[in-house]
Parts: C-alpha cells; structure tokens; sequence
C-alpha cells in the first residue's frame, strides 16, 4: 500500500522528552514508520500518553525528532512551513483578536493579506457557520464556536498537509457530533482545500472511523505502529453511516486494538506507572 | 451552536446578580464612609483651627486653604506651576513608555538578558528613588534635564517590573500559534506578545504615572524654580501656609485624575481579556 512518493513519509521515527531536574531522556516515538498518500484524511488513536501530540508537534515542525526521517514532499522537516498547518487541542485563540482577525493571522504571518486573502477569510466564516459574528471576541464564543475559528485559522493559509490533535475533545458530546459532520462538509466543500492531506489525533474511535480514510493505531508509549487500517465506507460521508453495520464492526474491531494497547483495567491503579511489565493481577499494594 | 433559553421576566435575581448588587452595595459603602472620615477629619482640623486652639497660621485650615486655592484660580497664578508639573511628568512618561516597554519585552523574552538584569532592576524597583537624587544633581545639575531624569528614575522601574513579568508570561500556546504559521519574529512581537502582554503594560503605566508624578514633586521640592512642588516649598518658607495646602489640594486632585485616566485606558484596551 505505498505509494513510491508518499506525501508524507515516516521511517523508523524517534522522538524523546528531556525533562526533570536530572534530564533525564524518555522516549515518546520510538520506531514509527508510514506513509501518507496526497490527499488523503488519516486518523491516529492510541492510549492515551502514548506520544501522539508528541508525534504531531514534530510533523508541524515544532520539535526536532532524534532519529529516523520525517519527509514532507521528499523535503525533510526541519521546521514550522507554510505547507503546514496546526490545529490545537486547546482553541488557542489570541483573546484579543476578532473572530476574522483570528481566521486572518495564518495570511498575515506569511505576507498574504492581500485583497484575496480577505475575500478566502470571508468566504471561510461563512463556510465554518459563523457569518455574521465575524467582529465577535473569542470570550463570547461558545466552545464550539472557538473551535470552529480555530479550524477556519487553519485552513485559511491552504496548507498541504493539515495537523489536528483533538481539536473536539474539550466538547460536549452533541456540539462534538455537529463539529465532525461540519469538518466532513468543510472537508468535501471547501474549494481550495477539498481534497488535501490530514492527520487527525482523537480518542474517539466512531469519530475516527467517520471521518478517515485511513486509521492508524498507534501502541502504548513509546509510540510505534500496531495496525493500518482502510475505511472503505463511501464519501460523501453522512451521519447515518454511524450506524451501519459496517462502521459499528469497525469501530469495534479498532477499539479492541486500542484497549489491548491500553490495558486500562482494574490493575491500572491511580498514579501508579503502567509499565511493560505489568501484567494483570499484581498484588495490591 | 448553543440554545438561549429565555428567563421568564420575573423580578427574583439570580445568584450572580445578587453577587454583583452585594458587592456594588459594599463599595457604595465604603465610598460613603470615606467621605464620612474625611469630613471628620477635616472638620476637627477646621475646629481646631477656628477656636485658636492650634495657630492657623502655623496649621493652616481647610477653610483658608480652600480660600487660597480659590484665589490662585482666580487670579491665574495656579496654571503655571500646574502645567509645569504636569510637563514634567508628561515628557517623563513618554521616555519612560518609549524605553520602558521595548525594553522591558525584550528583557522579558531573552533568558540571557532576563538572568543578567533580573537582579538589578528589582533592586532598583525596591530602593527608594530618593536615595539616588544627591548622586543625580551630581551627575546632571540641578536644571531642567535633571528633574527630567528624577521623573524617568522613578517611573520606569514599576513599567520595567511589569512589563518583564507580563512577557515572561506569555501563554506558551499563543506563541506556538505563531511559530507554526511562521509569523515573522516582529511580527510575533507586535501581533502575539505585545498584546499578551498589555495587560500587565497598563497596570506598568499606571503605577508608574503615580510614581513620575511623585519623582517630579520631589525634584521641584528640591531643585526647582517651578512646579506644583516649588510652590509648596516657596510658600512653606513664606509661612503662607493656606496658599502650600491649596497647592498640595491640587497635587493630590492630579494624583487622582492620572492614575484614574490610566486605569480607564486600561478597562478600554483590555475589554477583550476576560478578567476584566
Ligand atoms: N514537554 C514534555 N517534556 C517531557 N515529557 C513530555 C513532554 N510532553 C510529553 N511528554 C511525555 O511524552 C509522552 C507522550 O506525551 P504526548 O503528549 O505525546 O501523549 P499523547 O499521546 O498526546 O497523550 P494524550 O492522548 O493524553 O493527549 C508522555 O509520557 C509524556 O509524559
Ligand atoms: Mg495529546
């Protein structure tokens, strides 16, 4: 399934965290490889603190990986750029911006605030259901609302290839099923942008399932590949796919890999590390 | 998208609002009792006065001060030394805005210039500017730079202090913001940390108008032929003690008036922050 030039090519990735007072070294990534064809929407799951934020902030270029090659366009990344964009788990939206202000920056930090770049960031409130609360502030925002802005931000500059790290987590269940039906309706409207390259980090399997081409597993920490999986359900994707028999043997197939990853289970006490070795039934301590 | 549920129009206030009133209610208070002790204090000094018990032309009464400051109005002799004090202070903060905050974002956002001067400019913010004013006329004269200098000495540090902290605090998330979208490095400055960092900027300016106005009294107590301070010195000297408290009334009224601009200012160029 590898296509001779991928987009984005991951090989034997190695990404580690210096922290504490000693530094000491941990490995995040270690030993991740794949490839992402053009064009495609890629999801990636894993237990939670597996490295997968760690993973994607090295593809935006915002950490250096220590071994093994990250290739976007057969150019190492070295760096943030302009092919890249990022969408954050937290809406990070600058306070003291205007819903279009906010949606403009990404033109404006690459001097492309011209005339088109106005009528692209107009046409982007609209699309992502904002019109007509463009001068509103993000503290009158809804959670929903934030993020909205915050995926219009990111589309805005057009990237190649779009990053988000669960950019509907902090939502409510309702407004979260909305956001992914509008994110699937953005993603097959938006002129400019149908059909680019996207890495999704959720641990939402459904969500995953929904709106992806292709969902990575990814295993516990630290992070190499367990399972590649193609979704083979039709685009245009529909709310009422959630509930076909085949998106349910999916979902639950993927949910199974993951919670094998996990072990989150009764021997999992609170604040105590789970290591490789931790196998059920340990004696209490 | 969020549904508004409409309240039914009824006269019972929710908990916030009772909150709010309560508090509105306090201050409301404390505002009163404020007036309540001045007037107390006032009056017994008016008293006390009157019935020859202290010499008034020693102590001064609110009555006679209030004279004096009516005639000084009248007669035009209050504007000079005003707008002289006010002149100080006003070319004092603007060298302090125009060092203080550039200066003090760039400290903020270097490690390396945050380690080396971090020790020096706390001392200096904590050492009381007066101590310096032998060494500044030494150095500067007793003319019309060195009240200037007095006024920036006392003024910036509070600007500096601020200023540091606020970009040091900079939300790490808004700065990732614009390194993913390759924002320019003034760009960064101007459009990210700059307004990250107002907030603690205004609070800056306004402690530090408070303190240019106290630097530029202090210099004209000293070494000035003109200004609010100069007048208080001169007529105190004079024994026209009604005509010194008149003029340390419309110090304090400017003390007032500054600081409340300020804060103003703050509350428009802030209204995003949702602190406010
Ligand atoms: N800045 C950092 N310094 C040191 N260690 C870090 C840092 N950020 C993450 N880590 C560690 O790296 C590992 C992976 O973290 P990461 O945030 O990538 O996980 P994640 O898969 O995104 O988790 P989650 O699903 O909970 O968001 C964790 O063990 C975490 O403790
Ligand atoms: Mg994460």
């Amino acid at each position: 399934m590898t296509p001779p030039h991928p987009k984005l090519r991951v090989r034997d990735v190695e990404i580690g965290h210096r922290s504490g007072r000693k530094g000491t070294y941990a490995h995040a990534v270690d030993g991740l490889s794949f490839d992402v064809a053009a064009n495609e929407f890629i999801a990636v799951v894993g237990p939670s603190g597996c490295g997968k934020t760690t993973f994607l902030t090295a593809v935006a270029g915002l950490i250096p990986i220590s071994g093994g090659t990250l290739e976007l366009d057969d150019r190492r990344i070295d760096g943030p750029g302009r092919d890249r964009s990022l969408v954050f788990q937290q809406a990070s939206l600058f306070p003291w911006r205007n819903v279009v202000q906010n949606i403009e920056f990404g033109l404006k930090a690459h001097g492309r605030l011209d005339a088109a770049g106005r009528a692209r960031v107009a046409e982007l409130v609209e699309l992502v259901g904002l019109g007509g609360k463009g001068d509103k502030y993000p503290r009158e925002l809804s959670g929903g609302m934030s993020q909205r802005v915050n995926l219009a931000r990111a589309l805005a500059t057009d990237p190649e290839l779009i990053l988000l790290d669960e950019p509907f987590a902090a939502l409510d269940a309702q407004t979260r099923e909305v956001m992914q039906e509008e994110l699937t309706r953005i993603w097959q409207a938006d002129g400019v942008q149908a059909g680019k390259t996207a890495m999704f980090i959720t641990h939402d399997v459904p969500e995953a399932v929904f709106l992806a081409d292709r969902v990575l597993v990814l295993s516990r920490g630290p992070a190499h590949l367990v399972a590649d999986i193609h979704i083979d359900l039709p685009r245009p994707r529909t709310p009422s796919m959630k509930r076909t028999p085949e998106f349910l043997a999916m979902s639950d197939r993927i949910v199974d890999l993951v919670m094998a990853q996990s072990q989150i289970g009764k021997q999992d006490q609170p604040g105590r590390r789970v290591t490789s070795d931790d196998h059920a039934g340990v004696a209490a301590g | 998208m969020t549904t508004q549920v409409s309240q039914p129009a009824s006269p019972v206030t929710g908990p916030l609002e009772r909150a709010v009133n309560a508090r509105k209610g306090k201050k409301l208070t404390t505002g009163r009792l404020g007036v309540i002790g001045l007037v107390v204090v006032l009056g017994a000094w008016q008293v006390t006065a009157s019935a020859g018990w202290v010499d008034a032309s020693f102590a001064s009464s609110p009555v006679g001060a209030v004279k004096a400051l009516a005639h000084m109005i009248g007669t035009g002799e209050l504007w000079p030394p005003l707008l002289s004090t006010l002149e100080s202070v006003a070319y004092g903060m603007i060298i302090t805005v125009v060092v203080g905050i550039p200066l003090g974002l760039l400290i903020g956002r270097s490690n390396t210039l945050y380690g080396l001067t971090e020790p020096l400019v706390s001392i200096m913010y904590s050492v009381p500017f007066v101590v310096f004013l032998p060494i500044i006329i030494f150095w500067f004269g007793i003319g019309a730079e060195a009240r200037l200098v007095i006024v920036v000495w006392s003024a910036i540090f509070p600007l500096l202090i601020n200023v540091i902290a606020g970009a040091r605090n900079v939300d790490m998330h808004y700065l990732q913001v614009a390194k993913v979208f390759c924002a320019p490095r003034l760009l960064t400055l101007r459009s990210v940390t700059f307004p990250a960092t107002l907030p603690f900027v205004l609070t800056g300016v306004r402690q530090s108008v408070g303190r240019a106005l106290v630097g530029a009294i202090v210099a004209e107590l000293f070494m000035g032929n003109a200004g609010l301070g100069y007048v208080v010195q001169t007529e105190t000297s004079a024994f026209k003690m009604d005509d010194a408290m008149a003029a340390i009334v419309v110090i304090a009224v400017l003390a007032i008036v500054l600081t409340r601009s300020v804060a103003w200012i703050e509350r428009r160029f802030t209204f995003w922050s949702s602190s406010v």
